[in-house]
């Protein structure tokens, strides 16, 4: 195994993630060279993925998410490989139930709701430069199959009211390019760009102008489109990995998954 | 529900009190109800409980000369009928078992087999095993306290382990990466029948169920054993339950097309041929685990896969 200068590699990670802006990702995308054997096999994995970003509609809102996931890939030749992941996760979107004007009140200001299922299709492909480093590339899109809902209520000019705010057809797609360096006992350390598009749509039921998201049916879009992350995959034993990711965009997220080679 | 659980414990009961009457009970009961009739399958096995061979094919103590003629005798058929590995098990109820038989053949013939080879059609081999890997590893709670039954830690151990690992990073059970080279958590074949025989219980009687098959009136218990552990029993419509194990049936069907035919091809009576097989399987069951071996991957005779 080539000798790697630490240096360069914490520079180059450094320069993508200040050269990085922030973007909206719903989930890992893991080392860019796949795990499964050389000669095909299968590759499993369980995560937990801590998702922090912001989308715009006029005003900034953070959105936040708590994955976990059940992931099968199947590849070869260390080259390719095709995935799939199914999870719930929580969704949380800070101030879009907030009141948006003096003369309304509102009980809660955050959306909340929990186990909502989602799914995630991806596939990667890598190019080995020497023993050491390559480079690799990938696709992943995430869909939310489920709606996720929260009611608020409160005053509007002295009238009672309650609305249900409705947020459906959550869906990103993100594709990168991961360079990748492989350490000792075949430990990965990768790091590299990203860029992502994501939407959803708002619903209030009925419409309420006073409250922040309730003015009425709308489309929410990540703020930026571009993003970075590093992680590092490593052995632990009897073909268990361990993956650890970060990503930053407007905020920072990261999770980790135990993986399973066979 | 609890009118259940009495029922079965009063099974259980009932099972214990006539195993501890051993050999002589079931012959008593054999010749009782079905004098003449029963048939012995074949020479009985090294266990004493499953004596159960009647006329013909045996001979009666009262016509035995002396205690040490006998007993040589008996050394001798011992040995022979080991080297042939047969096992005997009481048939008061061959008349109905024979009908049961019948049904469950025709059923088989005329249903199961034309549904799993179009089943087989549609799905590929790598879909089915996974759907198997699936029943399987829902099945581990029987396993599991079996072994724990058993006071056999290590097996215990082993399926909690499999049952972690093919859930978590077996997609629920569908891919079965803990019997992998690295991880070697294999299953082990434990039911509540072969704990009761470990226990010191004897098959009781031949009975063959309709739609279940074989299984003796010791084996009877790991049937009810089996539907109450299921999580598709406690299932809201009540069809979801039968259905699903009637998909379970005609995937597990698929699976092995052409080993019952096999059995069936090659035995002058097919009846008989099962019911040895049956009583050989069930007893090298018990009798692996008494001397905790690990049965070889692979070993089973295609006679013994049917009843897997």
């Amino acid at each position: 195994m080539a000798k790697i200068n630490p240096g360069t590699i914490i520079l180059s990670v450094f320069m993508m993630m200040v050269l990085c802006v922030p973007a909206f990702a719903g989930g890992p995308f893991g080392p860019p060279q796949p795990l499964a054997k050389d000669s095909g096999g299968l590759r499993t994995a369980v995560g937990y993925w801590y998702h922090e970003d912001k989308f715009d509609n006029g005003a900034d809102h953070v959105i936040r998410q708590n994955q976990v996931y059940s992931e099968v890939a199947y590849g070869a030749g260390k080259a390719w490989e095709v995935y799939g992941r199914v999870g719930v996760s929580s969704i949380e979107i800070e101030d879009a139930l907030s009141s948006a004007r003096p003369s309304t009140t509102s009980s809660k200001s955050d959306f909340e709701d929990n186990w909502k299922f989602f799914g995630t299709l991806g596939a990667k492909g890598f190019y080995p430069f020497n023993e050491t480093f390559g480079v690799g590339a990938f696709v992943q899109g995430t869909y939310f199959f489920r709606d996720a809902d929260d009611n608020v209520s409160g005053m509007t000019g002295g009238a009672p009211y309650t609305m249900e705010l409705r947020l459906t057809d959550l869906w990103d797609v993100n594709f990168g390019i991961g360079f990748q360096a492989t350490l000792w006992r075949d430990a990965k350390l990768y790091a590299g760009p990203y860029v992502c598009y994501a939407e959803a749509q708002v619903s209030p039921a009925p419409a309420m102008s006073g409250v922040r998201l309730g003015s009425g049916d709308t489309t929410l879009q990540n703020k930026t489109n571009v993003g970075g992350f590093m992680g590092i995959d490593v052995p632990i034993a009897k073909g268990f990995r361990l993956n650890v990711e970060g990503q930053y965009s407007e905020r920072f997220s990261a999770g980790a998954a135990i993986t399973l080679v066979y | 529900m609890v009118k259940r659980f009495y029922f079965l414990i009063l099974v259980v009961a009932f099972l214990w009190a006539g195993s501890s009457h051993g050999a002589d009970t079931a012959q008593t009961m054999n010749q009782t109800m079905l004098p003449g009739k029963s048939r012995s399958v074949a020479a009985s096995s090294s266990v004493q409980e499953n004596k159960v061979g009647t006329g013909d094919a045996r001979t009666s103590a009262a016509d035995r000369e002396s205690p040490d003629e006998e007993a040589v005798d008996e050394e001798e058929e011992e040995g022979e009928e080991e080297e042939e590995g047969e096992v005997s098990i009481s048939d008061p109820l061959e008349s109905f078992n024979r009908a049961m038989f019948q049904f469950n053949d025709r059923l088989y013939f005329w249903v199961v087999k034309p549904v799993a080879q179009g089943y087989s059609k549609v799905v590929p081999e790598s879909g089915r095993s996974s759907v198997k890997n699936f029943f399987s590893n829902l099945g581990f709670p029987k396993r599991f306290v079996s072994c724990l039954f058993q006071a056999d830690f290590g097996s215990a151990a082993t399926e909690l382990g499999r049952f972690v690992v093919n859930t978590v990073w077996g997609v629920g059970g569908l891919l079965d990466p803990a019997a992998n080279k690295e991880l070697g958590l294999q299953k082990q074949d434990a039911d509540i029948g072969q704990t009761l025989g470990i226990y010191g219980l004897g098959h009781g009687f031949y009975i063959v169920w309709p739609v279940f098959g074989p299984s003796s009136l010791r084996d009877t218990v790991d049937i009810a054993g089996e539907y109450f552990q299921s999580p598709f029993t406690y299932a809201d419509p009540w069809y979801v339950g039968p259905s699903v194990r009637a998909y379970e049936g005609v995937n597990s069907a698929s699976l092995r097309i052409g080993d019952y035919e096999a059995l069936k091809e090659a035995a002058i009576d097919p009846y008989v041929a099962l019911r040895n097989a049956y009583a050989q399987y069930r007893q090298n069951m018990v009798k692996k685990k008494e001397k905790r071996e690990t049965p070889a991957p692979g070993g089973a005779k295609p006679s013994q896969r049917i009843f897997q």
